[in-house]
């Protein structure tokens, strides 16, 4: 299958799930008291669902300016992780090219784009592809949203809302290639589970992400 | 801040932690240790995404749904190999699951 075609049938229930999610986040950005160009300029500029939800959430609060960047900055460090990660596979790329390719950098894409790369393949077409048209769907969803208002029926009734961790944990079942990967991904969803029941949500992701590989260190050293 | 202010610096912020470690060169050959540890770190995060997807889904702690779905995608990823079936199994899952209340 061609890349970019690949994209498009590996990729549509990141894009459905994408357009769903953003359907809701467009309602509470209006229920906070946003304007339709404010709500869709967050998804234009920002361009991150969780950092997204968070920042209506604490304008809802009448949080500061300062405090509601600082979120942000917290919730999207993790992008630093998948850039490194990412790193290698498009190092061959031009500087606009890449520039380009990180403006779309999101979890869905990262986790597709290292599916796709860890299969063999090099080309950076599926990545784009993919990228381009999940930040078609949540600007389209956001619109949508922010459009309506109110009113919008619950998408968790279908399950559609899971539909991002079930790729997830395909992704992570997929790329597992031995034993320390797996402990690896063990650790990561133990540790980023137990933060976030703990009430740590902003970090759980980045710390757990972030300390998981060392568990892999660990298990070299035991050898030993 | 006004919003206008808020939306733009978060905006920069986050393209930067998006594009920093693509746009800036490294030269030479990183450490052994280090390349191990890139090595290892997507499907850190990966599964430290799914891990907080299953714990707390949307902010508020859910029932047992979310784990039970979690691992039927687990089981049909591990047995099909294929992304797409796995998806689908389990967000049927999960549909059924909190259908009965879990």
């Amino acid at each position: 299958m061609i890349p970019g075609r690949a994209a498009i049938v590996e990729g549509w229930p990141l894009f459905l799930t994408s357009l769903l999610i953003g359907i809701p986040y467009g309602v509470v950005a209006r229920q906070v008291g946003l304007s339709i160009p404010e709500a869709s300029a967050m998804s234009l500029i920002v361009f991150a669902g969780a950092a997204q939800f968070a920042t209506v959430e604490l304008l809802r609060t009448g949080a500061d300016g300062l405090v509601i960047v600082l979120t942000v900055v917290l919730i999207n460090a993790r992008h630093l992780l998948m850039a490194t990660a990412l790193r290698p596979f498009v190092a061959r790329a031009s500087l606009p090219r890449r520039l380009g390719l990180a403006y779309v950098l999101t979890d869905e894409a990262f986790a597709m784009g290292i599916g796709w790369f860890r299969r063999g393949h090099h080309d950076l077409t599926y990545y784009t592809v993919f990228g381009a048209v999940l930040w078609c769907c949540w600007n389209a969803g956001t619109l949508v949203g922010a459009t309506l208002g109110a009113d919008i029926q619950d998408p968790q009734r279908f399950g559609v809302d899971f539909a991002i961790t079930a790729s997830f944990v395909a992704i992570v079942v997929l790329g597992v290639r031995h034993r320390a990967d797996a402990i690896v991904a063990v650790v990561a969803v133990l540790v980023a589970a137990a933060l976030r029941l703990a009430g740590a949500s902003a970090i759980a992701v980045v710390v757990a992400g972030a300390l998981a590989p060392m568990a892999a260190f660990a298990l070299r050293e035991d050898r030993r | 801040m006004t919003f206008w202010l808020t939306v733009v610096v978060s905006g920069l912020a986050t393209y930067l932690t998006r594009s920093l470690p693509l746009a800036v060169t490294l030269r030479g050959t990183p450490p052994a240790r280090l390349r191990r540890y890139l090595d290892a770190l997507p499907v850190a995060i990966i599964a430290a995404l799914a891990g907080a997807g299953i714990a707390v889904p949307d902010g508020t702690p859910t029932g047992g749904a979310e784990v039970g779905a979690a691992l039927v995608a687990l089981g049909v990823a591990a047995w099909s190999r294929n992304l797409l079936f796995a998806v689908v199994a389990g967000v049927t899952a999960v549909a059924a699951l909190r259908a009965v209340g879990l």
